[in-house]
């Protein structure tokens, strides 16, 4: 089905998506390639979210293909899709606020459980072994994301900044080969933009990990983000490096009208 | 025999003639034997003592990591010849800058073991500070915790030349930093491992050159004053200062120790690390700063050494929470913390304890007392002590009353530990009597100076001030002002030049004063300013925003910012109501007559504070004088104007209207 050479990640093949007369993204195409943090920016309904959702699963797009890792998943299920390595966050945090932030990440474990569900009831053997090994997991993540201190607090009472980061840890337990991350740092003060700027290169540098994200600050995208790619009205308006994107006469006149 | 301390306690003007004030209890200090006589040889007695025994714990993934002195003989035989390896002589200076881990004592006693000088800094110093004490202190290798302190020391590394590498032993975010001058831990000991295993007995020969009188650390002052100064401590110093205390204070190798004062404070490296090698006390170090109050519940250590600062928050947050709590909780807890007062008046007394209270002291023990000791994490503490500027009474008593028998302890950099309290020598309103082993000098002008073992060697390339600071006779001046009372106690006021002249000639200690309002849960910090030429006692307050935003939201009052709460009329009212309480406890010349409630808090960072967080009281007169002004010339309302750094590099002024509010008189 595909051609591409080993180093592209995720390739995003000329996919269109409507919701009855409206069209939320039109003929977009583009290639991330593998290790890259690649931004994906435009204005409020540009498609951003529908993109991601088309790319895990959520969404599927009535022309085009996603090939990820060289194979075309488009007929996959969104849990099949987090199955082969891609995992996400949401814009607006989708949690069990109800459970601690170590649950929360525990029961992202669960794809990777083998023991069903009467050995997990007895709690022997096998399952408990599997059960410590997923724990281990769990807090390095932890340990990783700096959240030693609100491990077993319910999510629910978590300052925001902090739901996000749960968010992230629990995309992480997934161990995915690829992180979706939509507006990681939305609504967030200066110094946990910074956190979370310097938690998303840290993944990146240490696992390797291909990284696609969304998000509206700028100064970020453009610090962090090896290549951008800019919609606007579910269309590609342009892509490149930062330092091109920045000079782009569509991304400008996208974002600050005809004026500019 | 004190009755109610707001009685009699404040204190009175300084002692006219020189006192020396000596320990009443008589212990035998041998001198160190050369095989004992540095803190490595102690190193090397306690794994040949306690082997395979747990030397440490370290909260790693959530779990209690165990290291028995074994493996702690490993990494510090190890590291210290891999720092060999790489060129560190006899007589090098190290600097370490990190948060509490195994390693960093490792690294302590390794370059111990190798004849070298450490010397420890706090880990929000920033690029000027790291760089002066860096520099000044002739470091050649710098250990440096993590990421963010090599980042700082990579910003600063054409300012410090002499130092030839960057260690670090959290690789965290480390992976791809160039290697030219930053190396790892962990690397360096794995890679010595062959080498120090065909040469067992490298580092016991070069721990048995050590001679007591070698120094140690360079402990660098605060400086409330001036530049920080590097004080020289000696083996000698540390294993006196220790022995000083710990006959008072016994400490077993079965104890726990929670280690998590800075490293930069002398009193960890002396109770801690000094501690750990001469006692074999297990040292737990906690998961990360934000658990550590968890984790001390999960230790329940037998010894506690915070600076006073920490006793304050923990009063604040404990009675805090007890207001949070249910209405049950708060009943009980009312009707028996008086039951617990009374217990303590008749303690002090000597006077029987009638038989009902008692019983309801029992009663108050089991179901409000113990689990309250349960929740912060004293349940099995024997030695609890307060340092850095003095806890008043008021919260002594408070944390005897749930159980917590808290003493005072007073000392200084430079020569540890000066005096403290011991069962049965306790007074709440004194910092004890003299350690044994230490003399106390009350000079003439009513200044402290202090003579023992462990008085240090020197400013570090200080002349000038070791000759103020050490006079011919082996005299510490410590420019601590106090006097004594008839049992022989100590009773701390202030540094000499803080002292203020209060209206009616009188010398008056600010610290005290404000060590009163900060009891409040709603006081975090607070400045009391006032002197001979002002005829009235007045005070800069910050809010405790914590508890004060608690307060605020429960009553509805809505707010938006740190600055928009503290200028809110009910806010000023609950301020006022605090200082009113406070003023009837102190003689009427020293009562405050006007305040004001700061829009911000005092941070170390804009060198308000000192690291150690101990108000510097100049730079805040300069910098907070048009409000000092205001409070005596009637002045309703100053705008304060104030810098603010915008991310992109633009400052801007930000402007806050902060008021002056009078206490009434009554």
């Amino acid at each position: 089905m595909s051609d591409e050479g080993t180093d592209v990640k995720l390739h995003v093949q000329n996919i269109s998506l409507s919701f009855g007369g409206i069209r939320a993204l039109n003929n977009v195409e583009f290639k991330v390639k593998r290790g890259e943090i690649f931004a994906v920016i435009g204005p409020n309904g540009a498609g951003k979210t529908s993109l991601i959702n088309s790319i895990n699963g959520f969404y599927h797009p009535q022309q085009g293909a996603i090939v990820f890792d060289g194979r075309d998943i488009s007929a996959l299920p969104a849990y099949e899709r987090a199955k082969i390595g891609i995992s996400r966050t949401f814009q607006n945090i989708a949690l069990y606020t109800n459970m601690t932030a170590l649950d929360n990440l525990m029961a992202a474990r669960h794809i990777h459980m083998k023991s069903n569900l009467l050995t997990g009831a007895l709690f022997v053997g096998a399952a408990k072994r599997e059960e410590v090994e997923h724990r281990r997991k769990v807090e390095s993540i932890i340990d990783f994301l700096e959240m030693e201190n609100v491990r077993k607090t319910i999510v629910g009472n978590l300052s925001y900044g902090l739901r996000k980061r749960v968010e992230l840890g629990r995309a992480l337990a997934l161990e995915p080969t690829m992180l979706l991350l939509d507006e990681p740092m939305a609504g967030m003060n200066v110094e946990e933009k910074e956190d979370m700027a310097r938690f998303i290169l840290d993944i990146h540098e240490r696992q390797d990990m291909t990284i696609l994200l969304i998000e509206h600050d700028m100064g970020l995208v453009m610090d962090i983000s090896h290549r951008i790619v800019a919609l606007d009205f579910g269309q590609k308006i342009a892509e490149g490096t930062p330092s091109e994107i920045k000079q782009d006469e569509r991304v400008i006149k996208a974002y600050l009208g005809q004026e500019a | 025999m004190v009755a109610q301390p707001h009685v009699q306690d404040h204190p009175r003007a300084l002692a006219a003639d020189p006192v020396i004030l000596r320990s009443k209890e008589t212990f035998q200090f041998d001198p160190l034997p050369p095989d004992l006589d540095t803190l490595p040889k102690h190193f090397l007695a306690r794994v040949k003592e306690y082997g395979d025994q747990i030397a440490m714990r370290k909260k790693r993934y959530g779990i209690w990591q165990e290291y028995t002195w074994n493996d702690c003989y490993d990494y510090v035989n190890r590291f210290c010849l891999a720092m060999v390896d790489i060129g560190l002589k006899r007589g090098d200076k190290v600097a370490i800058i990190g948060e509490n881990d195994p390693q960093f004592y490792w690294a302590e006693i390794a370059i111990w073991a190798a004849g070298g000088t450490t010397t420890a800094i706090f880990t929000d110093a920033n690029l000027q500070e790291l760089a002066y004490i860096v520099d000044n202190s002739d470091s050649v290798y710098l250990i440096a915790h993590d990421q963010e302190q090599c980042d700082k020391a990579l910003a600063i590394r054409d300012k410090i030349p002499n130092v030839r590498k960057v260690i670090y032993w959290d690789d965290n975010g480390m992976w791809n930093y160039p290697t030219d001058w930053l190396a790892c831990f962990d690397i360096m000991v794995d890679e010595i491992k062959p080498y120090a295993d065909a040469h067992p007995g490298l580092m016991e020969s070069m721990i048995s050159e050590g001679h007591g009188e070698d120094i140690v650390l360079f402990s660098y002052t605060s400086g409330t004053t001036s530049l920080p100064k590097g004080a020289m401590i000696r083996h000698r110093n540390l294993i006196y200062g220790n022995r000083h205390v710990i006959n008072l204070a016994p400490t077993y190798p079965t104890d726990n120790y929670v280690s998590f004062s800075p490293p930069a404070w002398i009193t960890e490296q002396s109770l801690g690390v000094a501690g750990h090698l001469i006692t074999g006390v297990v040292v737990n170090f906690p998961e990360n700063a934000s658990t550590i109050q968890n984790d001390i519940r999960e230790v329940a250590p037998s010894s506690l050494l915070f600076p006073s600062r920490i006793w304050e928050g923990l009063a604040s947050t404990t009675q805090m929470r007890i207001n949070d709590s249910t209405w049950f909780n708060r009943v009980l807890f009312k009707a028996f913390l008086p039951v617990a007062y009374q217990v303590i008046n008749h303690q002090d007394n000597n006077t029987h304890i009638p038989r009902h209270i008692r019983a309801l002291h029992h009663i108050g023990e089991s179901v409000v007392f113990k689990p309250l000791r349960n929740m912060i994490g004293m349940t099995k503490v024997r030695n609890a002590f307060t340092s850095g500027s003095t806890l008043t009474p008021d919260q002594l008593r408070f944390f005897r009353a749930i159980g917590v028998e808290l003493k005072n302890l007073y000392g200084s950099t430079e020569c540890q530990s000066h005096t403290l309290h011991y069962a049965g020598n306790i007074k709440l309103e004194t910092v004890g009597p003299p350690a044994p082993g230490v003399e106390v000098r009350i000079a003439e002008n009513g200044e402290l100076w202090i003579r023992s073992r462990a008085v240090f060697a020197g400013y570090y390339k200080d002349e000038e001030k070791t000759a103020q600071a050490l006079d011919a006779d082996g005299w510490f001046h410590t420019g601590d002002a106090g006097y004594a009372d008839a049992d022989g106690h100590l009773i701390y006021l202030d540094r000499v030049s803080d002292m203020i002249q209060l209206a009616n000639g009188e010398a008056f200690s600010p610290q005290y004063i404000e060590g009163r309002l900060k009891f409040s849960p709603y006081i975090q910090d607070v400045m009391v300013v006032g002197g001979s030429d002002t005829h009235f006692v007045a005070a800069i307050i910050n809010m405790d925003f914590d508890n004060v935003a608690r307060w605020a939201e429960k009553r509805r009052i809505s707010f938006t910012t740190f600055a928009d709460l503290s200028q809110r009329d009910e806010i000023y009212d609950l301020i006022k109501a605090e200082i009113h309480r406070v003023n009837q406890t102190l003689p009427p010349a020293a009562r405050l007559k006007k305040f004001v409630v700061l829009h911000k808090a005092f941070d170390a960072d804009e060198n308000e504070l000192t690291r150690t967080r101990k108000l510097r009281r100049r730079t805040l007169e300069q910098k907070y004088a048009s409000l000092i002004h205001a409070m005596y010339h009637e002045i309703p309302e100053v705008i304060v104007c104030a810098e603010v750094k915008y991310r992109d590099g633009r400052t801007g002024i930000l402007e806050t209207p902060v008021r002056v509010c009078s206490v009434d008189a009554e």
